[in-house]
């Protein structure tokens, strides 16, 4: 495990970091700490990790122009601020969890168990997911969204008008964030449920998921009764 | 406020018409002729007075004679006697078509008895003497008193009982108006004398109770009678209340729409009036009426020139002058000189509720500024920026160093304290804020874990200023900067002060958090610091702040 905080109070970076390494152990790889926007940015695009932990509000600069860049990447992010009531919007953005300061060891245990376990967020519902298309930052709203296909690191999102676009996060991040309307019915697919019109059920076994615009996607056998509980 | 004054400008208007509309006469008078001696023959009416003359001499107060022609142009009704009424200088017998129809005082005995009569006197025609058609006024009197002023000022035929009716009305009609500036003139004097700098109030309230005066003394004449020996008395309180009126008037325009060299102008603007005041003329009215032209050229260019300059209401006042100026092309002296010193004073009193209006609102503002300033002080302490991220870190310290938590927890007790103790005051010594700004940055060490430094030079402990200025420029400079070579920031507070101002300069050495130098854009923290210095210095102050090669450098002026 890759980690990096981004936070302009010393004591409280020592304080994560020195927690980090007690509930991670061994598993700890290397954990950064940075106290300027300027320096993280920096350091994201020239080194990969797993975990940010970042605080909102730094040296004074509104952290929001970071966290568009941090949820564009393949990285989970994790909020540690003062500031609770811009906790929803984070969720919109698309971050993993939220920790209110002050935090004690159990709560910052929580939010690391959400990334190594790949437990979902649950009822946060998030609006936005940011992709990076030639050197900018765009914000994509999810009720554009239809379907995501899995490529490697990389997912591809398939779009409501047709276009295709590229994240930098894995499929089981995404579904991590994603999870109170879209649903994985293949290993390589994550589909929004509103958007599927039926389920064909095909010879040998086979079960494609129909959506409204026409397009078909395979259905994982053993996902199928896990759907067929869920949503018929 | 605006209301008001319409209806009073539309009662004014009415009074005038009122006054204005006066019936055709049933006269014709002309010329009076005079010849010095006493015969009663000269009081026939047919007598042949070719060799009168139409001015005479006199240096004592000896009998003469003066003759008027006078055609009736219709004859009166029935039961209903013609009146005559005269403004005449002197003690004299009144005689119409040779007939004795009057008496006023005793002339050729002036001398010797006490003075008795009036300027104006009225006296009844008897019917008879009425028919239309050509009549005689012979009027046997003596002038000990002014022997100069022979002649016939005023003279007025109609019904008796409208003659002196007519004039009781105006008078009463005058008198509400003279009331009205009357309470005036009080309220604004106890306005004055609530706020002794509001000193257009009192020029307001001594320019209507002038006016209240002036409206008095004219037509005292209406129910007193005075002895023409005494007249000059009354013209004489007339001509000073004109002077007081038509310098104060301009000096009143003066204070609302200030000029340039305004102390100057007003001077020689006195002194103009007071050479008008002082030269003697023939003609009395003649000396108010330069006085009221010079005091409505002189308000004329001082509102012009506010409305140049846009200062709210000069345009209604220009108008109302404008008005003025138009009221003096159709009525006579007398009224428009009323109608427009009202019209001028009722504009002087719309221009003050301007004023007063501004004044409430401005205050009204600072209140709500005041409470705004005194909460954001408060909040500094419980935003959550500064509150989470000092109990997050608090907490940390008492975990792992509880010896030092306690330190920690002590100075945020103390920096609790300072604020309590400031928390509602607009000024406080200036060792207070650096007692805070130094608590703070005890607490800003276990949070940061930077080594922060702190120097003064120049410092008078005892010299005011208002609360956490200081303590948030200090703010501002441990969020954007980051430590020099061995972990330090070092903040510097130096006092200066000369004759013309106080100067605190806050300087910060760091490094910058951002790469450019450029400004930093206005933020809660300067927001703050300049509604502070309004409230307590107005416009009187000046602060900079700018990044310097070795970090921050904030500048506060305060102007003496």
């Amino acid at each position: 495990m890759n980690i990096l905080i981004i936070e302009d109070e010393s004591r409280i970076a020592k304080r994560i970091a020195r927690m980090a390494h007690d509930i991670f152990g061994n598993a700890l790889q290397s954990i950064k700490h940075i106290n300027t926007l300027h320096e993280a940015l920096k350091f994201i695009q020239n080194n990969s990790m797993d975990l940010v932990l970042l605080d909102l509000n730094l040296n004074g600069d509104n952290g929001f122009d970071i966290l568009t860049t941090a949820v564009s990447e393949s990285f989970h992010t994790i909020i540690v601020s003062a500031y609770k009531d811009q906790a929803i919007t984070a969720f919109e953005y698309g971050v993993l969890d939220f920790v209110p300061k002050p935090f004690n060891r159990d709560r910052l245990e929580q939010a690391f168990n959400r990334a190594i376990a790949k437990e979902k967020t649950g009822t946060h519902k998030i609006k936005l997911l940011a992709i990076k298309k030639r050197g900018r930052i765009r914000l994509i709203p999810i009720e554009n969204l239809l379907f995501i296909k899995g490529a490697g690191a990389y997912t591809e999102l398939f779009l409501a008008d047709g276009t295709k676009e590229l994240h930098d996060k894995s499929l089981e991040k995404l579904e991590q964030l994603l999870s109170h309307s879209f649903e994985r019915i293949h290993k390589s697919y994550l589909v929004k449920m509103s958007e599927v019109k039926e389920i064909i059920v095909k010879s040998g076994s086979k079960y494609m998921a129909e959506l409204k615009n026409g397009e078909r996607i395979p259905i994982g056998r053993t996902k199928y009764k896990d759907i067929k509980a869920r949503w018929l | 406020m605006h209301m008001k004054s319409w209806r009073n400008f539309f009662w004014v208007g009415s009074m005038l018409l009122v006054t204005s509309c006066s019936q055709h006469p049933v006269f014709k008078q002309y010329d009076p002729v005079f010849q010095p001696g006493d015969q009663q023959e000269w009081a026939a009416k047919n007598r042949n007075d070719q060799d009168w003359k139409k001015k005479i001499a006199l240096t004592d107060g000896r009998v003469f004679w003066s003759r008027t022609k006078i055609d009736i142009l219709e004859a009166p009704e029935s039961l209903h006697p013609y009146g005559i009424r005269l403004h005449v200088y002197g003690e004299y017998e009144v005689f119409w078509d040779g007939v004795f129809i009057g008496k006023n005082g005793n002339p050729g005995q002036e001398a010797m008895l006490a003075p008795e009569g009036k300027m104006w006197a009225t006296f009844i025609i008897p019917t008879h003497l009425t028919e239309k058609g050509e009549h005689l006024l012979a009027i046997r009197s003596s002038l000990h008193y002014f022997p100069d002023h022979v002649g016939i000022f005023g003279l007025e035929i109609d019904y008796y009982d409208d003659i002196l009716t007519d004039r009781l009305i105006e008078t009463s009609y005058m008198h509400i108006f003279a009331g009205a500036f009357l309470i005036a003139s009080f309220y604004f004097l106890f306005l004055f004398l609530s706020d002794k700098k509001e000193y257009p109030m009192l020029v307001f309230s001594i320019s209507c109770f002038l006016f209240f005066i002036l409206i008095l003394t004219e037509f005292i004449k209406a129910y007193v009678p005075i002895h023409y020996s005494l007249h000059h008395i009354r013209l004489q309180v007339i001509g000073i209340l004109m002077f007081g009126i038509s310098f104060l008037i301009p000096f009143y325009f003066s204070m609302q729409f200030p000029y340039p060299k305004r102390k100057l102008c007003l001077i020689i603007y006195a002194g103009i009036l007071l050479l008008i005041f002082l030269i003697k003329y023939d003609f009395f009215d003649f000396t108010a009426r330069i006085m009221a032209l010079s005091m409505c050229v002189f308000s004329f260019g001082i509102v012009v020139f506010g409305a140049y300059k846009r200062i709210r209401g000069a345009r209604l006042v220009l108008l109302t002058l404008l008005l003025c100026v138009l009221i003096n092309f159709v009525t006579s002296f007398d009224k428009s000189l009323y109608a427009g010193f009202g019209l001028i004073l009722l504009s002087m009193l719309y221009l003050l509720s301007l004023r007063i209006k501004e004044q409430r609102l401005a205050y009204e503002n600072s209140l709500v500024q005041s409470t705004r300033l005194r909460l954001e002080l408060l909040k500094k302490n419980i935003q959550p920026h500064f509150l989470m991220n000092t109990l997050t870190s608090l907490i940390d310290w008492v975990e792992e160093s509880p010896k030092k938590g306690v330190l920690f927890i002590e100075a945020l007790a103390k920096e609790f304290d300072l604020f309590n103790q400031i928390e509602n005051q607009t000024l406080i010594p200036v060792s207070q804020e650096i007692a805070l700004c130094r608590t703070h940055l005890e607490i800003m060490e276990y949070r940061k874990e930077i080594n922060y430094s702190w120097e003064e030079e120049g410092i008078d402990p005892e010299q005011k200023i208002p609360p956490g200025i200081l303590h948030t420029l200090l703010e501002n400079g441990i969020t954007h900067s980051l430590p020099l070579e061995g972990n330090n920031i070092k903040f510097k507070l130096i006092f200066e002060s000369n004759a013309h101002y106080k100067c605190y300069k806050f300087l910060t050495f760091s490094r910058g958090v951002r790469q450019t130098t450029s400004n930093r854009e206005e933020g809660t923290g300067i927001k703050y610091i300049k509604a502070r210095l309004n409230e307590s210095y107005h416009s009187k102050w000046d602060f900079t702040s700018e990044a310097t090669a070795y970090g921050w450098k904030n500048n506060i002026k305060i102007y003496c």
